[in-house]
């Protein structure tokens, strides 16, 4: 069933007031079909009754099983186009700078929901380019954490399908990427600034030993939290950033009241939160 | 580079080009009746008809989703009953600017031009409300004019400001900055000359002049700044000509922000993540209209 616009917009506006993600009116078409398996899983006839069993008391169990039709885990790498521009254009050099004066030589990333690797490495790729200008005898440290074994075991592995290296523009990949029987193995030159270790980000007595860090990633993952404990984790990120770092969420995503140390700094395609 | 010789350099552009276009004979005599004490609207709607182009283009303007009427207007004296007798000037100007540069052949696409002016106008018109500024047809034609000296570079100076253009592709320094320093002017000097040759009211020639240095306005502030965020705005998401220019900004520390701020502290609270969602949802109405009104012609 084809969705109205203004019910597109009710369940969009509810789907980001509770979980913080937009939903761009060139998905409506993805939004609705993935609604259409929720109203056939729950029997219910219109998206404006949909909209109402959301907004109902068993209402945010049935959001869980919505964001799981709408989200999907997949990563790739270079996902962020706009987010790494920025990083090079701006942000990797303003810490480089703050660094320098400072004579502390080291940068630390952490992809706080590093699923199979692919954000992670990315970062490593884009810093080893610099390793002759820009971060000429720096110390880069980056660490991915994710609360699934698996995930974490597979980016340790460092081996892709080909969806997932669709995006690393050629250079980079003849660079770090070596093809076997349909296979992508990355380079041990890249595996090697990366450590995976398993966290769960609701664990306070593991978060406040996350210290010291430029820049952290978390994408797609708040959007599951309740806002308190969204604001708990993002304290967290805020705490465990130095005092010029900058917290990148995903593409749609909003920390709009969940937060209101962090502001707010924009580039082409995107934002950044900045400590 | 200071102001005086940027804006000595700017002078001497414009008076030496004598090609540059002139107001259309119609909007000329409309601008001369609206000066009349007693002038009825419906006589003004009756010499803007004769000019068909304008006429068409006033009503697009009018009625996008851009622009958001509460109504569909049909008749074009409906639509100066509307923007009221006050703003007729501008609209008529306005047009005017868009016929007089409505052919591609300078160094930037004039559809990305023309899609960014009208994106800062749609902005600048919705910041207007958010802060109470008390005329949002103001703030919608002050944010579509306000990079008017960029046509005059793009097209009288087509070497020398793509030269600029190319120096800075992908690079994070600012067009002003670039155009300053490499021509000894920037197209808001340029832009105040054009905009006082052609007799725009004083408030939108401050716009042009002070778009990036808002707290340097003393007519209107205000508007300089609701136009200088909704330029940044549209310049980080998909109203940039097409990118050109590689901007950044830290919201807080924006002196616009700051401005409008002081005058209405509830700013502080705006969802600007949402705002800038809502900015993308709202580009396929911005191009539709920039389309609309070059075929408006035809």
């Amino acid at each position: 069933m084809a969705i109205a616009d203004k019910d597109f917009e009710l369940i969009r506006d509810f789907i980001y007031n509770i979980c913080g993600m937009f939903f761009h009116t060139t998905k409506k078409y993805f939004l609705e079909s993935r609604l259409a398996r929720r109203m056939d899983a729950t029997g219910v006839k219109t998206h404006l009754e949909y909209f109402q069993l959301l907004k109902s008391l068993r209402g945010s169990e049935e959001l869980k099983f919505l964001m799981d039709e709408i989200t999907t885990n997949e990563t790739y790498f270079f996902r962020n186009v706009p987010q790494l521009n920025a990083l090079e254009n701006k942000l990797l050099p303003e810490i480089v700078e703050i660094k320098n004066k400072m004579g502390f030589r080291k940068l630390r990333i952490w992809s706080a929901a590093s699923s199979s690797g692919e954000e992670a490495y990315t970062m490593a790729m884009i810093l080893l380019e610099k390793r002759a200008t820009l971060l000429k005898d720096w110390i880069i440290e980056i660490v991915g954490t994710d609360i699934n074994e698996t995930v974490v075991a597979q980016a340790k592995e460092g081996i892709y399908n080909a969806y997932s290296v669709r995006n690393i523009p050629d250079a980079y990949k003849r660079k770090y990427i070596k093809e076997d029987n349909g296979k992508f193995i990355l380079s041990p030159d890249v595996k090697k600034f990366v450590t995976f270790n398993k966290l769960n980000l609701y664990d306070d007595n593991k978060m406040i030993f996350m210290k010291t860090f430029d820049i952290i990633f978390c994408a797609n993952v708040l959007i599951y939290f309740d806002t308190a404990s969204k604001s708990k984790v993002v304290q967290h990120f805020y705490n465990n950033l130095q005092p010029y770092g900058y917290f990148f969420v995903g593409q749609s995503e909003s920390l709009h009241g969940v937060n209101d140390k962090f502001k707010t700094v924009h580039f082409p395609g995107g934002f950044t939160y900045k400590k | 580079m200071d102001k005086n010789s940027m804006m000595d350099k700017a002078r001497q552009l414009v008076e030496n080009m004598d090609d540059l276009p002139t107001i259309p004979v119609v909007a000329t005599q409309v601008l001369q009746l609206i000066e009349q004490p007693d002038v009825r609207i419906e006589d003004v709607a009756d010499l803007m008809l004769t000019d068909q182009v304008m006429t068409a283009r006033v009503m697009k303007m009018i009625n996008s989703p851009v622009y958001k009427p509460e109504h569909e207007i049909t008749s074009l004296k409906r639509a100066l009953v509307y923007l009221g007798l006050r703003h007729i000037r501008e609209v008529a100007l306005t047009t005017s600017f868009i016929n007089a540069f409505d052919e591609d052949k300078g160094a930037m696409e004039l559809s990305a031009f023309w899609e960014h002016s009208f994106g800062v106008g749609m902005v600048s018109r919705i910041m207007a409300k958010k802060i109470g500024y008390q005329d949002l047809e103001k703030a919608y034609i002050a944010g579509i004019i306000h990079d008017l000296g960029e046509v005059f570079l793009s097209n009288f100076m087509r070497e020398e400001f793509q030269a600029v253009l190319d120096s800075i592709k992908g690079k994070p320094i600012k067009l002003v900055d670039a155009e300053a320093q490499q021509l000894g002017t920037t197209h808001c000097e340029i832009g105040l000359c054009m905009a006082h040759k052609w007799n725009f009211p004083e408030a939108y020639c401050e716009v042009i002049a002070q778009h990036h240095t808002p707290s340097d306005a003393t007519i209107d502030p205000i508007l300089c700044a609701i136009v200088n965020l909704s330029d940044l705005f549209c310049s980080v998401r998909e109203l940039n000509y097409g990118g050109r220019e590689w901007v950044s900004f830290n919201l807080v520390e924006e002196e616009a922000w700051q401005i409008l701020k002081n005058e209405s502290p509830k700013l502080a609270e705006m969802d600007v993540e949402r705002f800038c969602y809502d900015l993308d949802d709202a580009i396929p109405d911005v191009k539709e209209l920039v389309s609309s009104i070059f075929t408006a012609k035809e």
